[in-house]
């Protein structure tokens, strides 16, 4: 109330606007809850509305590799990949962040060989991936090649989320530090590191979510097991029935459950810093 | 960037600190792209494989094939119509969000309402419009229950529609992120001084906000369009196979294990992103602007 | 210098400091003895920020030496040069308790967990701050994070502590407060207190050496005392003291003073002291503005030390009021106590003359080469 009364009544264009909003919020949500609810569908096998006979056949089917492809598999490779781009991302991307600090030879066209590994189209690094590691007499698969192409997406993300971390850090806490007898390496772990963990989950966050939807840097480097995106793609054209629903639900669900952790620990850390605990 | 605070010190840290980026870098970028390169200059033979002779061939047929044309200007045409969308769309999005929104708390958890679904998968997000657009989904269910309709509308699915509409649902958010990080630094005194010296809503809009969101609209619509240029599965299932993309003749080649001349294309594809990208580099100084 | 005797004593010797091609700081000599209240006084970019920090170590010397205590220390981490610093915004580390910033620097000694603690919470009762001990810097207000900078310095026992600009981020209520309490603070711990500041009212109020700094040299460094009444150059004149600045050309000495004229005939007078300027030579002085007369033109006889203007502006400032008198040619400033001015008010527009007593003009050691661009000639007080 008081807010309103120092601002004045809103403009009708807020309305507008706000009923913008809320339609583009139906708009993405509206079909995933759609997919949700569906999940949930009878043995009547029906793909559209209405629900009938409610019940959690089709999660059960996920597990049935005869009808519905290699699920359980897929996910037993997607998880871990997912968990090591995860961990190489925030090693790689946090450490090319301190670097970046200073000038130093060759900054600019690694920037900019990093801003390039985001543009160019997945498909065509896909193939040179797949093309590097034959001539290398390498096999593909997905813990080397396909890894090293999810590198390739998330590590950018990486570090434009460390420059702008690390660009807002205030120098003076470094400074304060070493006057109070820091070395270089105290200062890093007990002060820098403290205060951009935040940033940091963000980056893990990236790192996870990256490369466990990411479907054209995975396409030919994956080697002859698909990662989860994969498998549903093949499942797109081969499956009929809601299991495909049931999978859409559990693999968004396992999505919601890190993004939702790695939020609230980056809400409960800044909550901590302010006081308010 | 704030630099690191120091007395003269020794460059060797950051080189070791910026190796492993440069390596994954070199090693699963710059050297595919290379590999592609080449690979696009040598010759296919059926049966055999890669033979290991210089060739144009695989351009030339690329080049000279009505067929790669049209699924260029279909892509382009793609990219046209959902850049418009959701230009218009994430800018008055992150408008709303940046200068309607009071409370800085609001609009942040509004801002993450918008991205989570971008940390969910493309595939399943692409997919759970299935059921809304079929003949009988959602959306034909409901108007024919309405009595608008007595036959369920077509071309809501498997066309050129639900291919535009998967991209903006998709790609919306690479729009919003940037414009809302560029309005987000206009100095809320600018807007002021310009309705102080006469100008409409519609005015501060058009001479004030829009100019200072150059670069995130630049920046915008540089993903939105490698984005989808790239892209092959989106249009290949949301059109039920109908539409292609120029990505779609890399992908048959692919199938026939044609790598040569799926390369060529790919460089064609290739070069077409960077010079977009080149352009909008030109407008915006990327550097400045992503390191601070 | 015995080093024990003065731990805190500053020496620095020729010391240089070039960012790219520009220099920051060029050939500073200056000592500042143990014990004393130092403010380095002058306005942005003077340099004494980097003058302050290379003392600290946080930034090293292009060339040139520091000595503190009579030890070399250029090249020594900030740690082992007894000094400590307190950053213009705190710089307190957000992620820890305030408890836990003021016992950073023994964790880094390696000082166990529950020695370091109760040494912090001594040092925050000094500070009369031990009730918030468990709160995180940013529920502090400005004062109280102050003080916890305070306390996060003086626990590393320093020789020497370092201010930049301790007091710009706090309101004008608060800055008067916290003045009074560095000051009793200073006197209580015996240190050396090197203090950057760009307010001359500060400066004066608090330091017993004062080192006015313009563009990378020092322009003087006294007591406030001195800086105030006997200002060596036109700079720190106006400056410090909002003092006016005159030029003439001497036409001789006599009996102890010297005269000089003006390009407009003025004649003015001062003592001589000891040195017997060549005729001919241009000569410039400063005359307090508080020490300046204003009579209506027309009335009095013409003498020496006296100047006639045209009145621009009149300013009320309570006990006095500032009359801003143009000459024609420069500018003149008197602040009239506001009794001798209301007995006898002047406008904007009335002829005026101003005149002053020759024991208040102060000989300044070099020429004045044009107050035009000067941006302290109306730096009023």
């Amino acid at each position: 109330m008081a807010a309103s009364q120092s601002y004045g009544p809103r403009p009708w264009t807020f309305y507008v606007l706000a009923a913008l909003f809320a339609l583009f919020v139906v708009f993405l949500y509206g079909p995933m809850i759609a997919v949700l609810v569906l999940s949930f569908q009878g043995p009547s096998a029906s793909l559209v509305f209405p629900l009938r006979e409610p019940s959690l056949l089709w999660f059960d089917e996920l597990f049935n590799p005869r009808r519905v492809g290699d699920v359980v598999g897929a996910f037993n490779r997607s998880l871990p990949l997912a968990v090591m781009v995860m961990v190489l991302t925030v090693l790689i991307s946090v450490t090319a962040g301190f670097a970046f600090r200073r000038r130093f030879k060759g900054s600019t066209a690694i920037f900019y060989m990093a801003i390039a590994s985001l543009i160019v189209p997945g498909l065509v690094l896909s193939i040179g991936t797949l093309v590097t590691f034959r001539y290398l007499g390498l096999p593909a698969a997905w813990y080397s090649s396909a890894l090293g192409s999810h590198l390739s997406w998330a590590l950018p993300f990486g570090l434009l989320i460390m420059f702008a971390v690390l660009g807002r850090l205030d120098p003076s806490y470094e400074e304060a530090a070493h006057d109070l007898g820091a070395t270089k390496w105290q200062t890093v772990k007990e002060v820098v590191v403290p205060i951009v963990f935040p940033g940091m989950i963000a980056v893990a966050l990236f790192g996870f979510t990256l490369s466990y939807d990411e479907f054209p840097r995975s396409w030919l480097t994956v080697g002859s097991k698909n990662t989860l995106p994969l498998e549903i793609w093949t499942m797109t054209t081969n499956v009929t029935s809601p299991a495909l629903y049931a999978l859409g639900t559990v693999t968004t669900v396992i999505s919601f459950i890190v993004i939702v952790a790695a939020l609230s620990s980056i809400a409960v850390i800044q909550r901590k810093r302010s006081g308010r605990t | 960037m704030t630099p690191a605070p120091t007395a003269n010190r020794s460059l060797l840290p950051t080189y070791l600190q910026v190796a492993p980026l440069t390596l994954v870098l070199v090693f699963f970028f710059a050297v595919p792209v290379v590999l592609v390169v080449i690979v696009s200059f040598l010759k296919y033979q059926m049966l055999v494989g890669i033979v290991a002779q210089f060739t144009l061939k695989n351009y030339a047929d690329l080049l000279f094939n009505p067929t790669t044309w049209t699924l260029y200007l279909s892509t382009i045409k793609f990219t046209l119509i959902v850049l418009v969308i959701t230009f218009v769309l994430g800018f008055w999005i992150a408008y709303f969000l940046v200068f309607h929104v009071r409370n800085l708390l609001t609009a942040i958890g509004l801002f993450l309402l918008c991205t989570i679904p971008f940390w969910t998968s493309n595939i399943i997000r692409m997919i759970s419009w299935r059921p809304v657009l079929g003949r009988e989904g959602l959306i034909n269910s409901g108007l024919m229950k309405a009595g608008l309709i007595d036959q369920p509308i077509d071309w809501l699915l498997f066309s050129d529609f639900s291919v535009v509409v998967a991209y903006v649902h998709l790609f919306t958010l690479f729009m919003i992120v940037p414009i809302f990080n560029s309005m987000a630094r206009i100095d809320k005194s600018l807007l002021e001084a310009a309705v102080d010296a006469g100008a409409t809503r519609w005015g501060v809009v058009w001479n004030v906000v829009l100019p200072l969101s150059k670069t995130g609209i630049a920046l915008g619509t540089l993903f939105v369009v490698t984005l989808v240029m790239g892209d092959f599965f989106v249009v290949t299932v949301m059109s039920g196979g109908l539409s292609g993309s120029a990505t779609s003749g890399i992908f048959n080649d692919l199938q026939f294990l044609n790598y040569p001349r799926a390369a060529a294309n790919a460089v064609i594809l290739l070069i077409i992103v960077l010079l977009i990208a080149a352009a909008i580099f030109r407008l915006v100084d990327v550097r400045k602007e992503l390191v601070r | 210098m015995n080093s024990i005797e003065n731990p805190g004593d500053i020496r620095l010797v020729n010391l240089t400091k070039k960012f790219g091609a520009s220099y920051a700081v060029e050939n500073i000599n200056l000592t500042i003895p143990h014990g004393s209240y130092c403010c380095l006084l002058g306005p942005s970019g003077c340099g004494k920020t980097t003058i302050l920090r290379m003392i600290a170590g946080h930034e090293t010397p292009t060339s040139g030496e520091i000595h503190i205590g009579g030890e070399m220390m250029v090249g020594k981490p900030p740690v082992e040069r007894g000094t400590a610093m307190m950053f213009q915004s705190y710089a307190l580390f957000p992620h820890l308790s305030i408890l836990d910033n003021v016992a950073f620097y023994l964790k880094m000694r390696g000082v166990g967990k529950d020695e370091r603690r109760q040494k912090a919470e001594e040092m925050l009762r000094r500070v009369q701050l031990i009730s918030l001990k468990d709160r995180m810097p940013a529920q502090l207000s400005g004062g109280q994070q102050q003080r916890v900078a305070l306390a996060r310095s003086l626990i590393t026992n320093p020789k020497v502590l370092l201010l930049d600009e301790p007091l710009s981020a706090l309101d004008e209520f608060l800055r008067l407060k916290m003045r009074g309490e560095l000051k009793s603070l200073q006197n209580e711990l015996g240190i050396t207190f090197v203090h950057v500041t760009h307010t001359q009212p500060e400066a004066i109020a608090l330091a017993n050496m004062v080192v006015v700094m313009d563009t990378g040299r020092i322009d003087q460094a006294d007591t406030a005392s001195i800086i105030f009444n006997r200002p060596k150059t036109p700079y720190v004149a106006r400056f410090m003291g909002g003092q006016n600045v005159l030029t003439g050309t001497v036409e001789g000495s006599k009996a102890g003073r010297i005269r000089l004229k003006d390009a407009r005939g003025a004649i003015f007078e001062a003592a001589a002291g000891d040195s017997t300027p060549a005729p001919g030579s241009p000569m410039s002085f400063a005359v307090r503005r508080d020490r300046i007369k204003l009579r209506k033109s027309g009335k009095g006889k013409a003498a020496a030390n006296e100047i006639a203007g045209v009145v621009e502006a009149t300013e009320y400032q309570g006990s006095y009021v500032k009359v801003t008198v143009d000459l024609g040619g420069g500018v003149f400033v008197a602040n009239l106590p506001d009794g001798d001015y209301f007995a006898d008010p002047v406008d904007k527009g009335d002829g005026v003359i101003a005149s002053w007593n020759t024991a208040d003009v102060n000989i300044l050691t070099i020429v004045d080469t044009g107050a035009a661009g000067d941006p302290y000639v109306n730096a009023g007080h």
